[in-house]
């Protein structure tokens, strides 16, 4: 019997603890029970429809497709997520190649965000990104962003792979789509862009998130360029939104 | 659903094990109450069959580690163990044990999972990656990573 056996061999369940459970599912069987059979699942997702279209009419139905907060996901699929004030996902972009084959594969609309990226993570041409060192972006469009990367973090995904998340803003978005680049590859290019203002926006259309954020790290540990010095004296105007990150 | 019967043969076969996964996760005793009972009440209205013993236990291990996960997600998304668990239980822990625990309650979520069912189950990787749902692989990292933190930090003998 090994250490962590012998020490965990005195944890068991007390008589007390095996009683009141057994006392709590004797009152509450019948009560779970008539729940589950009461109403059919397809019924109550029905039910659950009516309800809200008697609660909204069709300017709730307007209000449930409007997206409040964007997440752009980069692993190497570069996919944008919208999210609407119900933490639903209701529009799905992908940016590159990688990302349709994800998004070809996968069916998010509708599905709670979180649940929607483990999906995204999980998928089949998900596999061949995700390995163990692989790095996760998320970057993150929301009047409460910190509250979605709180969330994010607590997420398993987070914990398995090495994760960073950034918020940043409309502005930085509108820009990034005019280069057809997910908000979030985007903000990795302005932030490397502080450093090195000869990368292009072609070249970091072909290079990995992986790459740039590499390179990024890289003009860091090498310290500061003197046109990125000059650029934060004026206001750090470059830099569009905060660069919140949160390394797990 | 479940007979009387079939819910006292769990409740004696695999309450210490659902109290473990709950001791390595929770913070204290009333949290793991909570989640014995949503547990047992999950196998109570649980419909299918199980094609085995080991699949029972095995379907206990990975319904509980959900659970908890749940919770503490519920609890403000806390992924940290505070040792008060430890101080609960500290009539029937030796010196010893108290201490190995304490470091294992320190490991990250994902490794203490790995640790109570490599070491304490004896469940084989292969076994244990099907339990959390991940690749084997995976699971070879993450005990090899975890077993490293417990060397450094047991000392060499630890095992």
């Amino acid at each position: 019997m090994n250490a962590i056996r012998k020490s965990m061999s005195d944890i068991r369940a007390s008589e007390e603890l095996k009683q009141n459970t057994l006392r709590y599912l004797k009152e509450h069987q019948n009560t779970a029970k008539r729940a589950t059979d009461r109403v059919f699942p397809v019924f109550r997702y029905a039910l659950a429809a009516i309800c809200l279209f008697l609660l909204f009419g069709t300017g709730g139905y307007a209000v449930y497709r409007k997206p409040v907060s964007y997440i752009s996901i980069d692993v190497n699929p570069s996919i944008e997520l919208g999210i609407n004030r119900f933490d639903r996902v209701v529009s799905a972009e992908a940016y590159n190649e990688d990302g349709q084959d994800i998004l070809s594969h996968v069916t998010l609309h509708n599905v709670p965000y979180i649940q929607a990226i483990n999906k995204v993570l999980e998928s089949e041409s998900s596999y061949h990104f995700l390995k163990e060192d692989s790095l996760l972006i998320f970057t993150i469009i929301s009047d409460h962003s910190y509250s979605m990367i709180e969330e994010l973090s607590a997420n398993e995904f987070s914990q398995n792979y090495d994760t960073l998340m950034y918020s940043s803003d409309a502005f930085c978005m509108a820009e990034a789509h005019n280069y057809e680049m997910s908000f979030g590859r985007y903000r990795a290019y302005q932030e490397l862009l502080q450093y090195d203002d000869s990368v292009t926006i072609e070249d970091c259309h072909n290079m990995t998130i992986s790459e740039l954020h590499n390179r990024v790290e890289n003009c860091q540990h090498h310290g500061v360029t003197q046109n990125q010095e000059d650029t934060q004296d004026q206001d750090g105007s470059r830099h569009h939104g905060e660069c919140h990150s949160h390394h797990n | 659903m479940k007979s009387a019967e079939d819910l006292n043969r769990v409740m004696e076969a695999y309450s210490d094990l659902v109290r473990r996964i709950c001791f390595v996760h929770l913070k204290n005793m009333h949290d793991t109450e909570d989640v014995f009972q949503n547990v047992y009440m999950k196998y109570l209205l649980h419909e299918g069959s199980f094609e085995s013993a080991e699949h029972e236990k095995s379907w206990f291990a990975r319904v509980t580690i959900n659970a908890c996960t749940d919770w503490l997600r519920y609890l403000s998304h806390r992924k940290w163990v505070p040792l008060d668990v430890i101080d609960e239980e500290k009539e029937v822990l030796d010196h010893t044990s108290r201490g190995i625990l304490e470091i294992v309650l320190q490991l990250p979520e994902k490794y203490r999972n790995v640790i109570y069912l490599y070491y304490y189950e004896e469940y084989s990787a292969v076994e244990i990656a099907d339990i959390l749902g991940k690749r084997e692989n995976t699971v070879y990292t993450w005990l090899s990573r975890a077993k490293g933190i417990l060397r450094d930090r047991l000392g060499g003998e630890w095992a």
